[in-house]
């Protein structure tokens, strides 16, 4: 259940998050988000189908101008992912500080530290 | 300092540490000194479950058990670059996702590391696609958080 690649990809393009961003205001339709762009419609709705296919997006199937919805599980999804990764290895560098203090001072080699 | 440009749209983690370059470089790559800090709080990675073969096209291996419950998690990637004391990188051939490690002499026994991170699936290696890249995945994280703080009003 891999999702994170398909929301990175669509994440990768500024154009799709800019879309995102506006997608966190509220729903909007394909010419409402067309609007802030120099792009033809055509080109809005490429990157639109990208969003969607990654989840991060749905479109109405029934209303006639087929409001996109922002899908908040996707893109916290890939927030955490981003939160998580930072955090192993804020962790990892805090143990290897420690480390490579105690083995210095096991070798002598910076002589004594002041701290401890 | 670093020779190479790093890769776009990196998540990137930088740390000063209080040792020469050379040993904390070696720190990355053998697992006597790995044993001591791969895994995040909480998670330990025994020595006997980490096998490092340090040259491009070798593998680093490693299980972290978490210390509460035991759940393990292997971690495996490939070696790209073996630049003792200065680089390397790796790729973890599930998720396409390359880690490179920079390691600049600060002077007085000071190294900086840099851990930049791309996360590449397949489909996206053409250079267009990574030209999408460059705009840090980081600050849109933290971005992000606005958004998401900023939900309540809005349905």
């Amino acid at each position: 259940m891999n999702t994170l690649d398909g929301t990175f990809t669509a994440l990768a393009d500024p154009t799709r998050r800019a879309i995102v961003a506006r997608l966190a205001l509220g729903d909007a339709t394909v010419n409402e988000l067309a609007e802030p762009f120099d792009m033809s419609l055509p080109a809005v709705s490429k990157h639109l189908k990208v969003l969607e296919r990654s989840g991060l997006i749905s479109r109405s199937r029934q209303a006639q101008f087929r409001p996109c919805h922002l899908e908040r599980a996707a893109l916290d999804a890939a927030a955490d992912w981003i939160a998580e990764n930072r955090r192993i290895w804020a962790e990892r560098f805090d143990k290897l500080d420690r480390h490579l203090r105690d083995i210095q001072r096991a070798s002598g080699q910076h002589g004594e530290d002041q701290d401890r | 300092m670093t020779e190479h440009p790093p890769d776009a749209g990196e998540l990137t983690f930088t740390r000063v540490f209080d040792a020469p370059r050379d040993l904390v470089f070696r720190c990355m790559i053998e697992p006597g000194h790995l044993t001591h800090f791969w895994g995040p709080a909480g998670v330990s990675t025994p020595l006997d479950k980490i096998s490092v073969d340090a040259r491009p096209g070798g593998v680093f291996e490693s299980v972290m058990v978490n210390d509460a419950d035991g759940s393990e998690y292997r971690l495996r990637v490939i070696y790209d670059e073996v630049v003792a004391p200065e680089r390397l990188a790796w790729t973890d051939p599930d998720t396409g996702m390359i880690t490179t490690s920079t390691f600049t002499d600060l002077g007085e026994s000071r190294t900086e590391v840099t851990i930049h991170q791309v996360r590449v699936p397949a489909p996206l290696r053409s250079p267009q696609a990574q030209a999408g890249f460059t705009t840090s995945l980081d600050r849109f994280a933290a971005y992000l958080s606005v958004l998401a703080n900023n939900e309540g009003g809005t349905a």
